[in-house]
């Protein structure tokens, strides 16, 4: 289906869901056309396409809303007259709302008509070149899990109030999670992702040489110590340990229900003042770059934590009503699900020194490459293995060590952290940079 | 739709397998007495797989006409022919297995669609007032209702042509409790394969309710615990979750032959000679396990397999693919979330089978150790078998008496080590862990449980 042909099908969304009884509603439309290849146990496993067209319709009967979603567009009608069914069965709430239309400025860079024209042989191809190069590394690596993938896709919504939005885009995604073999030894795995929204810029070897040599450097791994102090995380490791955590903090949903400590914490200090945290939903070549949100809300360019101070929480139409302030653009989620909240393209900006110049700043210290555990989103508690983790000794990595638990509080980690990389990785829609972090516990198996 | 398939796959070239499945999702979510959700998602389409020169090419369409399928199945044939000029190990041939053919309904006298919307939103409603009044410190609340109901055909070119309906509901329970700034969160939850009155019947939903009240209540004032090495005796939940995923993963094949900890160790001892673990599409002791499958997404019959046998590890977790390679029968692991995922090995019902032991003897028999129930916030394992989980309830042994809760609990260590070191296994069974998803790549509906059992495991405390 073309992009006309989704914005036809949203209005005429709209008629059923007003015929059916709605005095308000939006519909959401998403079709996408994918292929993707995908490496197994170091070698090609499979080569897929895919394609599909979803519409998601959120009815309003008065302040009560109900939502339904079909992938077979035969249904659309009957996806209209059960979103009116469960709205008027639903109890009601007057912070269901819909925005208002606002003027939403186009995005370039996130559609390359290129894209349409790529095709499956390329998508193996790429996928090839990353099993080749991890072989050509070393031959103890085995590309357990790797996959690159194209899709292009448009996006359509309309809603009641006249807001109308449309656009089209391209992403290509890829990623390789490596192991090393020798003997019976095996190492920890290393993930790493990478994306382009053109073809021009696919790069899938830097991801693939990172996840080879973490696997490489872990393998062998001894005893640790246990001690209570620094610790470096790469950004994998500060993806799964602190901003899960963050995330929780500043989603308005979770501070008006009360579940969230930084509530009442604008304006103040949350974090070490190197800290700041950037939500960019047109941040250039962005995995998450659009310029609408989920509710046809323009994107915009959002400090979370700014030197240390919190200076936002992320809002959809819901939040923002009952809050009474502004919609920053993060309603989130497809078509198959009511809007939720949650970030676009999150990055900690960069600080001073590479990675190599963080750790010749510790004596005794851990090197924490990924982290396989959980924080607490509410009580900030975390503790977790520390994967491919190395001793730091006297300014440089020792060696690798195996069976080291971290544990600490995620809250405090924010205001202990002595150091933030201006080298960064993206992982998914999350640019990061390495943290060193003091008073972390470390204990050895 | 199944005589429809079966047209397309008899006049198709070579191996095909043609799967149509649509999905209906209800969900109502309710947090602090405000309807979150209520929602119906329907998702139907047909997946294709086929293989064409030792390597397979899969397309799915939501497009149902009998061209959008033939134009799937095409997209897929050249997807095959694309991969194989760059796959290097060929698929010599799949194995042969039982064919499931027929019509096969999902287990329950009371379908889901007998109870309308407005019963499943009150009793939503209901559980989630019944958090909050559950104790004072309560802070915040919810409570999520899902269902799935499913229709299934699976038509391959060689045989399997089967129907299957089923539907799956669940419930979730969250209980957050604060007292002088500290929060803490309670959860508890149960999931079924069946309709209304088995998802009512395995668990009473105001003990759910209850449950996740005490949870995070009791550990406002619980103290953190030292680490190292200790005695422990885990709850059926607990053996569930260590038995999927410390030790399940690290049996699927395709992760035995990504280089696993177990790739040739059949035959060797793995265990404790009083651990005996299985992977069933059954619901084996008791009914309604959330994984329970007839046929699996090749069409092939889900049965009962025995990993560990007495301790010595017997066999793998197959597809028709990896069961050809290593030269067995397919054990009906192959699964597919959505019509839209190829089917890849997943667990399905795992466990630990009962042994002998009263629980309460386990317990009696600890100078110093810990009582552990349920998962935490989450768990990771490795192909390694190295874990690491977050223990919900955590409760202090003390001369063979159950006593003091202790917070923040993780256990760890190498799961085929602490079932070597599994000294007494109980004769109770549960079924425990069938609301959550397990997720690899695509999520899938699975169930995990055993008996109580008594091991050593490491304790992950506080330094300093």
């Amino acid at each position: 289906m073309n992009i006309e042909g989704l914005i036809e099908r949203c209005e005429e969304g709209l008629e059923y869901a007003r015929r059916f009884g709605a005095d308000r509603a939006e519909v959401y439309g998403e079709e996408g056309r994918k292929l993707s290849a995908t490496i197994e146990k170091d070698d090609l496993q499979l080569s897929e396409s895919h394609s599909e067209t979803t519409i998601g319709v959120r009815a309003f009967v008065g302040d009560r809303v109900g939502f339904a979603s079909t992938n077979d567009l035969s249904r659309l009608e009957e996806a209209c007259r059960d979103a009116v069914v469960l709205a008027k069965a639903s109890p009601g709430d007057p912070h269901n709302v819909l925005p208002e239309p606002a003027e939403i400025e186009p995005l370039d860079g996130i559609y390359d008509p290129a894209a349409e024209g790529f095709t499956e042989e390329e998508a193996v191809a790429a996928a090839i070149r990353m099993l080749d190069l991890a072989h050509s590394i070393d031959r103890r690596l085995i590309l357990g899990d790797a996959e690159f993938s194209a899709e292009v896709f448009g996006r359509a919504l309309a809603n009641t109030s006249g807001l109308k939005a449309s656009e089209q885009g391209s992403i290509f995604t890829y990623f390789a999670l490596a192991t090393a073999k020798e003997g019976d030894l095996v190492s920890n795995f290393d993930f790493q992702f990478d994306a382009s929204r053109s073809v021009s810029e696919i790069d899938v070897e830097p991801i693939t040489r990172r996840a080879c040599e973490n696997a490489l450097g872990s393998l062998g791994a001894g005893k640790g110590k246990s001690f209570n102090g620094t610790v470096i995380l790469s950004p994998n490791a500060a993806l799964d340990l602190l901003i899960g955590l963050v995330l929780f903090q500043t989603n308005a949903k979770n501070c008006l229900k009360g579940m969230s400590r930084w509530k009442d914490s604008l304006g103040k200090s949350v974090a070490v003042s190197s800290l700041t945290i950037v939500d960019d939903g047109r941040l250039s070549g962005g995995v998450a770059s659009s310029s609408f949100d989920r509710e046809g809300v323009p994107h915009r360019k959002l400090p979370l934590i700014e030197e240390g101070i919190l200076s936002s929480h992320m809002f959809n139409s819901y939040t923002a009503d009952a809050t009474g302030t502004a919609n920053t653009g993060h309603g989130s989620g497809s078509a198959r699900s009511l809007p939720g909240i949650g970030p676009t393209n999150l990055s900690i900006l960069p600080g001073e020194g590479t990675k190599e110049e963080l750790i010749a700043g510790v004596k005794e210290g851990l090197f924490v490459t990924r982290f396989s555990g959980n924080t607490n989103p509410v009580s900030g508690d975390f503790s977790g293995v520390a994967k491919a983790a190395y001793l730091i000794e006297n300014g440089r990595l020792s060696r690798p060590v195996v069976g080291i638990l971290i544990a600490g509080n995620a809250f405090d980690a924010l205001t202990r952290i002595s150091g933030v990389s201006e080298d960064r990785e993206r992982i998914y829609n999350f640019t990061l940079p390495y943290l060193r972090v003091e008073g972390v516990s470390v204990t050895a198996e | 739709m199944r005589a429809l398939l079966e047209g397309i796959a008899r006049g198709a070239e070579g191996f095909v397998e043609l799967r149509y499945h649509a999905r209906t999702t209800r969900r109502i979510s309710v947090r602090n007495g405000d309807l979150e959700e209520s929602s119906s998602v329907r998702l139907t389409g047909v997946g294709v797989r086929a293989l064409v020169d030792g390597t397979f090419g899969f397309a799915s369409t939501s497009d149902l006409s009998e061209a959008g399928i033939r134009k799937a199945l095409a997209a897929a044939q050249g997807a095959a022919k694309t991969a194989a000029r760059a796959k290097r190990e060929k698929i010599v041939r799949l194995a042969e297995g039982a064919l499931a053919v027929g019509t096969f309904p999902v287990p329950t006298d009371d379908p889901l669609e007998n109870h309308p919307l407005e019963e499943k939103l009150n009793l939503v409603l209901s559980l989630d007032a019944h958090v909050r009044n559950g104790a004072k410190e309560i802070v915040s609340s919810s409570v999520m209702f899902s269902e799935f109901e499913d229709e299934k055909v699976i038509v391959t070119s060689d045989g399997a042509s089967a129907q299957l309906f089923d539907s799956k509901p669940d419930i979730r329970v969250i209980a957050i409790a604060e007292r002088d700034g500290d929060q803490t969160m309670g959860f508890s939850s149960v999931g079924v394969t069946g309709g209304w009155a088995e998802l009512l019947g395995r668990r009473a939903p105001e003990e759910l309710a209850e449950s996740a009240v005490r949870r995070a209540v009791d550990q406002l004032s619980a103290p953190y615990p030292e680490g190292g090495s200790s005695v422990v005796v885990l709850n059926p939940e607990l053996v569930g979750i260590l038995t999927h995923e410390a030790i399940g993963h690290t049996v699927e094949a395709d992760l035995v032959l990504g280089g696993a900890v177990t790739a040739d160790k059949i035959g060797h001892r793995v265990a404790s000679d009083l651990v005996t673990l299985c992977d069933s599409g059954r619901s084996e002791h008791l009914p309604h396990a959330v994984g329970s499958l007839p046929f699996d997404d090749e069409g092939i019959i889900a049965d009962r397999t025995v990993i560990i046998e007495e301790g010595i590890l017997r066999s793998y977790l197959h597809n028709r693919e990896t069961a050809a390679r290593f030269g067995v029968e397919p054990t009906g692991n192959g699964r597919a979330f959505t019509y839209s995922d190829p089917p890849i090995i997943r667990m399905r019902n795992t466990y630990i089978e009962p042994g002998d032991t009263p629980p309460e003897e386990l317990i009696g028999g600890i100078e110093a150790g810990y009582y552990l129930s349920g998962l935490g916030m989450s768990g990771q394992a490795d192909s390694n078998a190295e874990f690491m989980f977050g223990v919900r309830e955590a409760r202090r042994i003390t001369g063979g008496k159950i006593g003091e809760l202790v917070r923040g609990v993780t256990i760890s260590g190498n799961a085929f080590q602490v079932l070597q070191s599994v000294d007494a296994v109980g004769d109770d069974f549960a079924w425990e862990n069938g609301s959550g998803y397990c997720g690899k790549g695509q999520p899938a509906k699975v169930d995990a449980g055993g008996p109580h059992i008594r091991c050593t495991l490491t304790i992950g405390g506080r330094q300093g």
